[in-house]
Order: C-alpha cells, then sequence, then structure tokens
C-alpha cells in the first residue's frame, strides 16, 4: 500500500460545526459529530429504501484488509428532492464519500459532505 | 328575437369556429418538454413564496394541495414546532437526559405524563434522543403513525379534499389519511380507540375551519420527542385560509391526564398551494426495509464501544 493508494486510506479530514438541522435525522445520536472521514472504496450495494437511503462500500483500511462501510443518507424523498435517484450509485462504482462515522467505531456512518463517483464530483449532500 | 337569436347564433358560430385555432395556438404548459417533471413533484422553497401576491380567499374552501415549506421547520424532528425537546438556543440535540428538564418551551405534565413521558424513547434530535436501534417509538417499528402524530413529524406535502359532508386529508408520508365529517353528528362519547381518532369539522366564518378530534389510541405518540398522550385526549385544530395560496394551521392538545393545561403544538404554520398537477411522492414506512436498516445501521451504532 502507498500513499498514492488513496483507497487503501481512510483519512480523518477535519472538524465541523453541527446544527440541529444537520441532524434532523433520527438515531444520529449514534454519530460523532465532531469527526468527518474519507470513505473511499467500491460501491456493494445501494439500497434506495426507507426510512433512509444507504450504500454499502467496501474500502481497504490501513492493514489492507476489506472492510464494509454502511453509509446513510435521508429518505428517498428528501434524497430525490437534491438530485438523488434509484441509479446514483451502482454496484462497481469507484467512490469517495466524506462521512460522519458512529462513535463507537463500527464502520458506519451518514453522508457528510463531498461525493465522487467514478471520479466525478457529485452533488453536495449540504443539509 | 329574432335578431338577437341571430346574433347569438353567430356568436356561437364564431366561438366553435376559432376556439380550436386558438387553442391549438396556446402551447400546453410543458407537456411536450418533459413529462418525468409531471411526477414527484418537488415543492419550491419558502423564499418562492416571499412576496408573492395572492388572489382573495375562496369561502369555505380548503380544497387543494398544500405544502408546509420550509421543511426544517414543518419536520418537527424534535417535537411539536412550538416545543421542542431542545435546550434554549435549539442546543441539546444529542440525548443523554432521562427526562426535559429545562427546555425551552416546556409542556405541563403531570405526574403521570412525566412518568409516561419518560417511558418513551424517542430517536429523534432532543435532549432524550436514543441510539436508533434503542428505541420505542411505534414509527421505529412502522406501527401507524396515528394523529396527531401525522401532523407533528415530517409534516410534509399533504392533499385536501372537500366533498358534500367530509373533509379528507391525505398526507403520503407514512401514508395517512383522515376523515373529518362535516355533517353536523356528534363526536362519540367514550369510543372505542382509533389511530387517527374520531374527528368532526365545521366552519365557525367563512374562511376558518375548526376541527375536534377524540378516541384517540394511547399507543401512538404525539409527536417524535416522545410527548405521550392517553385516551382522554382531545386535539382542537384550526384550519385559517388566509389568502387563495395561504393557509394557515393551529393545533392545540388538551389530555387533562397527561398535562395539567391545553397547549399549543403549531401557532398558524404555514400551509401554500401548490399548483393542481402537484404529484406528491410516495414515502411509506415498509417493516421489511426498517428491519434491514435496523440489522445493517441502527444495531451497529448502538452497540458497545469496541
Amino acid at each position: 500500500m502507498t500513499r498514492t493508494n488513496i483507497s487503501a486510506s481512510l483519512l480523518v479530514i477535519g472538524l465541523l460545526a453541527t446544527s440541529v438541522s444537520l441532524f434532523a435525522h433520527h438515531g444520529a445520536a449514534s454519530y460523532d459529530t465532531s469527526k468527518t472521514i474519507t470513505v473511499t472504496g467500491t460501491v456493494a450495494e445501494y439500497v434506495w429504501a426507507n426510512p433512509h437511503v444507504f450504500v454499502k462500500v467496501d474500502a481497504k483500511d490501513d492493514s489492507g484488509n476489506i472492510v464494509r462501510w454502511n453509509i446513510e443518507a435521508w429518505n428517498p424523498v428528501t434524497q430525490a428532492n437534491r438530485g438523488w435517484s434509484k441509479s446514483t450509485f451502482k454496484p462497481g462504482d469507484e467512490v469517495v464519500i466524506e462521512t460522519r462515522p458512529v462513535k463507537n467505531g463500527q464502520p458506519i456512518g451518514q453522508f457528510a459532505g463531498k461525493i465522487e463517483i467514478n471520479g466525478k464530483q457529485f452533488k453536495l449532500h449540504n443539509d | 328575437m329574432g335578431k338577437c337569436s341571430a346574433i347569438s347564433t353567430l356568436g356561437l358560430v364564431m366561438v366553435l369556429t376559432f376556439a380550436p385555432k386558438l387553442r391549438s395556438q396556446t402551447p400546453a404548459p410543458n407537456a411536450a418538454t418533459d413529462s418525468a417533471k409531471k411526477w414527484n413533484s418537488v415543492p419550491p422553497p419558502m423564499s418562492a413564496y416571499v412576496g408573492k401576491k395572492s388572489g382573495p380567499a375562496p369561502r369555505r374552501d380548503l380544497s387543494g394541495t398544500w405544502d408546509a415549506a420550509g421543511m426544517q421547520e414543518a419536520l418537527g424532528t424534535s417535537g411539536a414546532i412550538e416545543h421542542p425537546a431542545l435546550f434554549p438556543g435549539r442546543k441539546g440535540s444529542e440525548g443523554g437526559r432521562p427526562d426535559e428538564t429545562g427546555i425551552e418551551h416546556p409542556l405541563p405534565y403531570t405526574p403521570l405524563g412525566l412518568a409516561a413521558l419518560k417511558a418513551n424513547k424517542p430517536s429523534g434530535p432532543g435532549v432524550r434522543q436514543v441510539h436508533a436501534a434503542l428505541t420505542n417509538d411505534p414509527a421505529g417499528k412502522c406501527d401507524p403513525l396515528g394523529f396527531p402524530y401525522m401532523e407533528l413529524w415530517e409534516f410534509r406535502t399533504v392533499k385536501l379534499v372537500q366533498t358534500a359532508n367530509q373533509v379528507i386529508l391525505i398526507s403520503p408520508f407514512y401514508g395517512n389519511y383522515r376523515i373529518i365529517w362535516t355533517d353536523g353528528r356528534e363526536l362519540p362519547t367514550d369510543p372505542d380507540p382509533r389511530w387517527n381518532g374520531y374527528s368532526v369539522g365545521k366552519w365557525v366564518d367563512d374562511y376558518t375551519f375548526v376541527v375536534e378530534t377524540v378516541g384517540l389510541n394511547p399507543n401512538s405518540w404525539i409527536d417524535h420527542a416522545g410527548r405521550p398522550h392517553s385516551d382522554q385526549l382531545r386535539v382542537t385544530e384550526e384550519f385559517h385560509r388566509v389568502d387563495h395560496d395561504n393557509l394557515q394551521l393551529t393545533m392545540t392538545i388538551n389530555d387533562p391526564k397527561m398535562y395539567t393545561e391545553p397547549w399549543l403544538a403549531l401557532n398558524k404554520l404555514p400551509l401554500h398551494l401548490q399548483p393542481a398537477d402537484f404529484d406528491i411522492p410516495e414515502l411509506l414506512c415498509s417493516p421489511s426495509e426498517m428491519a434491514e436498516y435496523n440489522d445493517q445501521i441502527g444495531s451497529g451504532a448502538a452497540a458497545e464501544k469496541k
């Protein structure tokens, strides 16, 4: 693994201020509001469902092991209003997703900023 | 008479002759541009209504598609909009408190009400928030939201239909509906509980429709912050048609078992009329999809730290 192999690293990129509107979200108590992690990997599955849309991403950790991340967005209507659809992600897509992780260290998070799909910048998840 | 008749006939002939031509010259709005836009309509943001002029309100008419613009305000994720379970400055969204002591707009709980509150574990942001996997929110199991929960949480775009003897509210969020009788019947006394209750409505003036609802199922919550209610809950709503494009909804909660006095849950919540062809998107609660979410996200997120 090299530094240029971005897919092999999870990078804590900074601290973000939070607000209620940012977390007008059920289950948000689980998330670490002080942290953003960039998850880089391959889409395994994209679940367009209620209550929340989520994407499963296989990313390598620092030891080179594949870690399955589950990253959630909001409900389909809210996501559709932001230009998402059932085909925003496809299995096999190479993605870079800024993620707000859960507090307990599990590979679970919320979309928290930039999204890159196959090298192209997608809409910011700007709630 | 003959002359009048001849003129009328001529007029009719002209109308029939020219009407199709006039129609053909008027482009059908959006029809050919993108039929996909006709589906899953997206309501405009609140800023779209600023300074917008409206015609006068029609008399005794609520029918139409209405959107509570400014989603964050109408979402009620921290509880009833007038009483969010948040500290002053809208702080304390991440839980950690067993009760609501110190919130900005406290509710007048009875001792029974406070005990019932503590038994309810909300997952929405607020001072009592718990992990999604630990909530006992009826909505967390895709139980019916019931009333008034359906209007105090995620009150999105709704459709109001008026018939000769009912007003019907259709709220596609979680597939809710309400039937409000306007035929003059009395509310039932000591009815069997219903998730959506028993509702009667009447016009108190030409632009103000008042609805009373009783017989509500105490298994439901009042809002997403876990505010409880008993079988004695009585909800009063006032739909006030301000003008053609604007409606305001005010809601009062009265439950003497749980609260020492009535309280205002919504205070003139603005609702905006949408175009007649607005297609409200679907947002249902699927138990199997909820189970997968809890399995993949909720349970793991709530697990003890490694």
